[in-house]
């Protein structure tokens, strides 16, 4: 029944969802008006055109930086969501020991920053590297190359597992384990049982995974640039980088072709991902009582699901970072080098000098867990405003959010700088032509306060949790999905209203999902920089930024330091946190 | 009686060092009005300065500038030069807050904005001081002297491999290219703003031989990347080799450290740049921007950048560990700074700038 | 007093070409302290017809009155939202929440009508009480028995006085044993409270214990209703006769007819039988219950003869199954007090109790 009396319009929906899609909408379109002129929008002598799109698809740098970008994005998602999916499995249906403390393990890719993580492995995997030199001993000759399209692949791949486990592990959780058990007693071995039974079963979720590390794919820049350049691989994130430089002053209609092409990329892939999750809706299952779940006994294949987990920390997890932590406390490294003699701490005496350190690592824990927490609170309004509502609106909403993700980080920053600078300034000059009163005190006082807005935290934090929505919103629909429909209704026949009903039982249920959301846009947040990098200012400077300072100044020792700092500082976090009880698993 | 006479005398010399703080404010050889800009600034209260290089090296100039003028803080926003040309344009065209002082190394799109109007004309009182390169229309003023050089690793490359001029590189390139296979870097033009500007200038300076060393880069399959650390890194650990046209300051910085850098400086002739400031015309702290231009220019504050930031000072008559004089001694008469005028906007040019990436890239073996 | 009333309801799922038509019209009334019970196989609409009543399922069209308001009507658009009808409901899985405790489940609903705090700990104690949960305030939903679980749904769908009590298939979560107690327990609490009830089930034997009237549905219409004695003994279509109770089903062919009294040829042999319902064709289906079937060794009137093939002991009586042995020929169920040896019997299928459809 859809047509109903005005004064039942859910208005708190409407306004979440209009704002959502200001956010979403506004700097993108933006971005397709700047494509379709001939020089930056806001000055004076340009024209309608079609010339950028004609530029790039000209260039033959373009249509290899797509080929390859496809093909990362490709060889990443093949690789990530069969390890995230079984180390899942692991981690969540087995009675594998240990994994309480290899779980926050496996998540340690998400918060070392991928340039970071690139040349954590030049120095130790690199043609120089430290482990490159042991094994060149033993082996003689070079044992691989980690400049080659395929090694770029692997290790994109290997860092992006843990956005596959994160979804493979909470639609795991759901499962019941009578369909395992019932394949055991067919004498299925826990391999087999995993590939034939569990697996199968949150096919949706992996899919979901799949598409969105598909698309995380095409965005991967910090790695490539460092990677990619020895041999010249080209993606289309370095390719708008290089667009940055190519025709000497910024190009912004290139930049914007580029990205509307992304942005179109999405299009199919997010159909593909709705038409995928219709079927997801047959997982529900919290129903009002608990049901059973019973750990799998790995049995003797325990020592291989150890390996298993062995070699993905150490190619993942252990090689760069062991990389990072050599780098900042060595002098020089590579050929010829004794690492015992070149030990020093210079770095980190160095980095402690550093004026805005302490005010940068302050800012990125503050955007990090308030900004986070914010963030959760708006994402867990967006995903309530479509939970359980299958319309056109929902739909909407769920075509939208993954498109901010499109546009990549370097673009995302100019066009909420734009933003932000120019909605005050065309709004006053709107405001200007009319003489009311009104418009002439809100030119006095809301104006200002808009201009002002620009400098503030707030716009970084809105840059960030406008792009890396579709992100988070997913982990907390996930938890949503999981109360079963029962205990909403047996409150509204108990006489709750909408808002009482998510105030009293959906909210309370889905605690430990919001909590692990928390975590995991701390995390993020913890790390990015380049979508807000055209709005920080002195004084909301964050840890992102100072890294890529030092690197362009070349210290990178400074970087490996402060990048070691950086980490231990998440981990301790992420240690006292599970501590204290927020669960990465229910 | 007594007392009174060292009360008289407590005050006259409180009195003293009040007017000679107030008479210190205006720096030494400055022209008298100066006082009435220091009095504009010190109501004004600061200046926002968007700059390219980083806080490290600038943090001894803002703390000696606070110092020297209390009232005027400095807000101080590092970013990369692109990201100030974009912010910069973006914010004028808005009419919204922006930099007051623009300090950027992309020499080209300085030179540009100031060409576009965007620079206030304003003679630095210590312009004088400047080699006549060095500014453009008393708007633009080069404030370092950063060379480029060849960066090599001590331990691997043989001193008798070390190339002293630009014919013999490449030679060393034609003779040597199995043993230097894939170890010869340089920047990525397309990326690198500062090694673009680099690789025009060595066609204006060797236009006989430059397509030849292009060539000979590309025989060696050129390993090109984006930024001077990387380059550095790479060298110092031996997996590349020699480094073409990178930027001294930082190269020389790192050599004092690490044992594996050699820097050699090419007698033929050795291309220096210099990271270009101008106050921007719609400043909204112009007094306070007169101030640290000039601070920028002074011998006090090229002190401090020879000395702390390390980016080689410009003025001649200073003294310390990075200098302009002591270069120009090495370099001898192969000095060929980067002129601060419109010349370097040949390339900004969209046709020129194409054509000459393409035949580079031709040369060089790049896609 | 009418407490309820459904007036010829339509509900789909779906929308357009792809609709699934599950309720096609269904009218009924719930008069004062009466229970009713919703009975039919998976898939009639039962469930749909409740959950519409409570306002969770939208319908196409019809009205549903509660009392003297009317919470929906289709042709003037009308739909009271769920929170706003005030009726109880109990779900098949309790639905308890799981984060609150047993008193916090059952005082919510006084919450939300504003009712001071000692007010409601009296209510909430007092029906506590009355079903037997008096210590087990303080626990929570994970810690009680399934029995338990269900009592708290009832005292949490009860506490605020609601005019009409709506349980779905309140039995079927619990085990055999359980269900029987729970049938009386039930019946006793809806009928001392004074409740009225609409329940849904798929279990007969349980409508007929618990309720006064039952509405029989059969692919989103009504096919009977009646009292549960009426819908046994005399039921309308052979989907009612075969619904309510154990039969067994004989093929035969009409022979001759006069009145309700029919002849049959069943498998070649002549009976007499009763026609029930209105449209008794040439080849049809007799069927009785198998209770009543009488066995004996003597030849008897309207009788079969049929060898034993099996005895099933179930405590109280045997259950024996006739048969000629193979596959298709025909098959007879008949109770017996005591074991009956191997042999063949005579199986009389009185004449009443034959019914024809």
């Amino acid at each position: 029944m859809s047509s109903l009396s005005l004064s039942r319009l859910n208005w708190p929906r409407g306004v979440v969802v209009t704002l959502t899609a200001i956010a979403i909408f506004l700097p993108l379109a933006l971005v397709f008006y700047q494509s379709v002129l001939s020089g930056p929008f806001f000055m004076p002598n340009k024209v309608f055109t079609l010339g950028s799109y004609a530029f790039i698809f000209d260039d033959p740098d373009f249509r290899g930086a797509f080929l390859n970008s496809f093909m990362l994005a490709s060889g990443l998602a093949l690789i990530a969501v069969p390890l995230g999916a079984m180390l899942a499995f692991l981690m969540v249906r087995t009675d594998l020991p240990g994994r309480n403390y290899i779980a926050p393990l496996l998540l340690v890719p998400i918060f070392v920053s991928p340039m970071v993580m690139g040349f954590g492995y030049v120095v130790s995997m690199g043609p120089v590297g430290v482990y490159t030199m042991w094994a060149e001993q033993i082996v003689g000759g070079r044992p691989w190359n980690i400049y080659s399209f395929a090694s770029i692949v692997i290790i994109a791949g290997l860092t992006h597992v843990p956005h596959v486990y994160l979804y493979a592990s909470s639609a795991l959780k759901s499962l019941g384990s009578d369909v395992e058990e019932a394949a055991r007693v067919a004498s299925a071995s826990p391999l087999r049982v995993m590939l034939d039974v569990s697996l199968p079963m949150i096919m949706p979720a992996l899919a979901y995974a799949g598409v969105l590390v598909f698309f995380l794919g095409f965005e991967v820049f910090g790695l490539v640039l460092v990677l990619g350049d020895p041999e010249g691989h080209l993606v289309l994130a370095t390719y708008l980088y290089k667009l940055t430089n190519k025709l000497g002053t910024p190009s912004y209609h290139l930049m914007a072709a580029v990205a509307v092409c992304l942005v179109c990329v999405t299009m199919p892939l997010v159909m593909l991902q709705r038409w995928l999750l219709k079927s997801s809706n047959k997982y529900v299952s919290i129903k009002g009582k608990g049901s059973r779940q019973k750990a799998l006994p790995l049995g003797k294949w325990k020592w291989i699901a150890f390996a298993f987990i062995a070699l993905f920390l150490i190619f993942t997890i252990i090689v760069p970072l062991s990389g990072i932590a050599l780098r900042s406390f060595v002098h020089n490294w590579g050929v010829g080098v004794n690492l015992m003699d070149a030990l020093t701490v210079q770095a980190f005496r160095d980095i402690m000098e550093q004026p805005s350190l302490m005010r940068g690592i302050v800012n990125t824990v503050l955007i990090g867990v308030i900004g986070g927490a914010i963030a959760v609170a708006c994402y867990t309004a967006i995903a309530l405003a479509g939970h359980r509502k299958a319309d056109g609106i929902t739909r909407f909403l769920d075509y939208s959010v993954l498109v901010p993700r499109a546009v990549p980080g370097l673009l995302a920053g100019l066009s909420f700088l734009w933003v932000f600078l120019f909605v005050p300034a065309v709004l006053q000059a709107l405001l200007q032509k009319s003489d009311s009163s009104v418009a002439l005190w809100l030119v006095d006082n809301l104006i200002p306060q808009l201009r002002a807005l620009r400098s503030t935290i707030f716009s970084v934090w809105l840059a960030y949790s406008v792009v890396w929505m579709a992100y988070g919103l997913r982990l907390i629909s996930t938890a949503l999905l999981q109360v079963g429909p029962e205990l909403e209704e047996a409150a509204r026949a108990v006489g709750a209203n909408r808002g009482q009903v998510t105030r009293d039982v959906t909210l309370p249920l889905v605690r430990y999902g919001l909590l692990g959301a928390w975590l995991m846009m701390f995390l993020i947040f913890e790390r990015e920089y380049s979508t807000g990098v055209y709005l920080l200012s002195p004084g909301t400077e964050v840890i992102g930024a100072l890294l890529v300072s030092m690197w362009a100044a070349g210290a990178v020792d400074l970087v490996a330091a402060l990048s070691f700092i950086n980490i231990t500082l998440v981990a301790i976090g992420l240690g006292i946190a599970l501590r204290f009880g927020v669960k990465l698993h229910d | 009686m007594f007392i009174k006479k060292s009360l008289v005398a407590a005050l006259g010399a409180l009195g003293t060092t009040l007017a000679l703080q107030a008479a210190a404010q205006v720096p030494a050889g400055y022209s008298a009005d100066y006082a009435k800009i220091v009095e504009g600034a010190k109501k004004e209260g600061k200046v926002i300065v968007y700059a390219a290089t980083d806080t490290k090296a600038a943090e001894p100039l803002i703390k000696d500038f606070s110092a020297m003028y209390p009232g005027v803080k400095v807000e101080y926003n590092d970013m990369n030069s692109t990201e100030i040309y974009n912010r910069f344009i973006s914010e004028v065209a808005a009419g919204g807050a922006t930099g007051d002082v623009l300090w950027s190394s992309a020499m080209d799109l300085q030179i540009k904005l100031v060409a576009d109007g965007y620079g206030m004309t304003y003679k630095s009182e210590e312009a004088r001081a400047l080699p006549e390169w060095a500014i453009m229309n008393n708007s633009a003023y080069g404030t370092t002297f950063e060379p480029a050089v060849i960066v090599y690793n001590k331990r691997l490359v043989p001193p008798e491999d070390v190339p002293t001029t630009h014919a013999e590189f490449t030679k060393l390139m034609l003779t040597k290219g199995e043993k230097y296979k894939d170890k010869i870097t340089t920047y990525d033009i397309e990326k690198s703003g500062v090694g673009f500007m680099f690789i025009t200038q060595d066609l204006t300076n060797q236009p006989a031989g430059f397509w030849e060393m292009a060539k000979a880069l590309g025989s060696v399959g050129v390993r090109v990347q984006s930024s001077t650390g990387t380059m550095l890194e790479r060298i110092s650990s031996g997996e590349n080799l020699i480094g073409y046209n990178v930027l001294g300051s930082y190269a020389l910085v790192r050599a004092k450290k690490d044992a594996n850098i050699g820097v050699q400086i090419l007698k033929d002739y050795t291309m220096v740049m210099s990271r270009v400031v101008f106050i921007s015309k719609t400043a909204k702290n112009p007094n306070a921007s007169k101030l640290w231009l000039d601070y920028l220019l002074s011998k006090r504050g090229q002190t401090i950048i020879a000395n702390d930031s390390k980016l080689y000072a410009i003025r001649a008559d200073v003294t310390g560990e990075t200098t302009s004089a002591d270069l120009s001694r090495q370099i001898g008469a192969g000095l060929r700074p980067l002129p601060v005028n419109v010349s370097q906007l040949a390339y900004l040019d969209q046709t020129k700038r194409l054509a000459f990436l393409k035949q580079w890239k031709e040369a060089a073996g790049k896609k | 007093m009418l407490e309820l009333s459904v007036n010829d309801l339509y509900l789909d799922y779906g929308v357009g070409a792809s609709a699934n038509q599950i309720l096609k019209g269904v009218s009924m009334d719930l008069q004062r302290g009466e229970v009713v019970a919703l009975l039919g196989p998976s898939g009639s609409g039962k469930t749909t017809l409740l959950r519409a009543v409570a306002g969770l399922e939208s319908a196409k069209a019809g009205t549903i009155q509660i009392g003297q308001k009317t919470v929906f009507d289709g042709s003037k658009k009308l739909e009271v939202p769920a929170e706003e009808r005030n009726l109880g409901l109990v779900f098949q899985s309790y639905a308890l929440w799981p984060h609150k405790t047993v008193f916090d489940n059952v005082c919510y609903g006084l919450k939300l009508r504003k009712m001071n705090s000692g007010d409601i700990a009296k209510r909430v104690n007092d029906v506590l009480g009355q079903l037997g949960l008096g210590q087990l305030g303080e626990r929570f939903p994970h810690q009680l028995s399934g029995g338990q679980q269900q009592r708290v749904a009832i005292a949490r769908a009860l506490v605020y006085n609601p005019p009409v009590i709506l349980l779905d298939e309140p039995l079927s979560n619990l085990d055999a044993k359980l269900r029987e107690e729970a049938r009386a327990f039930l019946r006793e609490l809806i009928v001392r409270l004074g409740l009225s009830a609409l329940m849904v089930t798929h279990d007969q034997s349980e409508a007929m214990a618990i309720s006064d009237r039952i509405l029989l549905l059969n692919n989103g219409v009504i096919e009977q209703q009646g009292t549960p004695q009426s819908m046994y003994e005399t039921p309308d279509t052979l989907f009612t006769a075969e619904f309510m109770g154990s039969n067994n089903r004989l093929p035969a062919k009409v022979s001759g007819r006069d009145g309700t009294a029919v002849s049959l040829l069943v498998e070649g042999a002549s009976m007499q039988g009763t026609a029930r319902g209105s449209n008794v064709s040439d080849q049809t289906t007799a069927m009785i219950r198998v209770e009543e079937v009488r066995i004996s060794d003597t030849p008897a009137p309207n009788g079969i003869r049929l060898p034993l093939v099996t005895s099933m002991y179930l405590g109280d009586r045997w259950e024996c199954l006739f048969g000629s042995g193979s596959a298709e020929g025909m098959k007879l169920r008949a109770y017996a007090g005591s074991r009956l040896n191997a042999g063949e019997y005579w199986l009389e299928l009185p004449k009443e109790k034959l019914w024809v459809f």
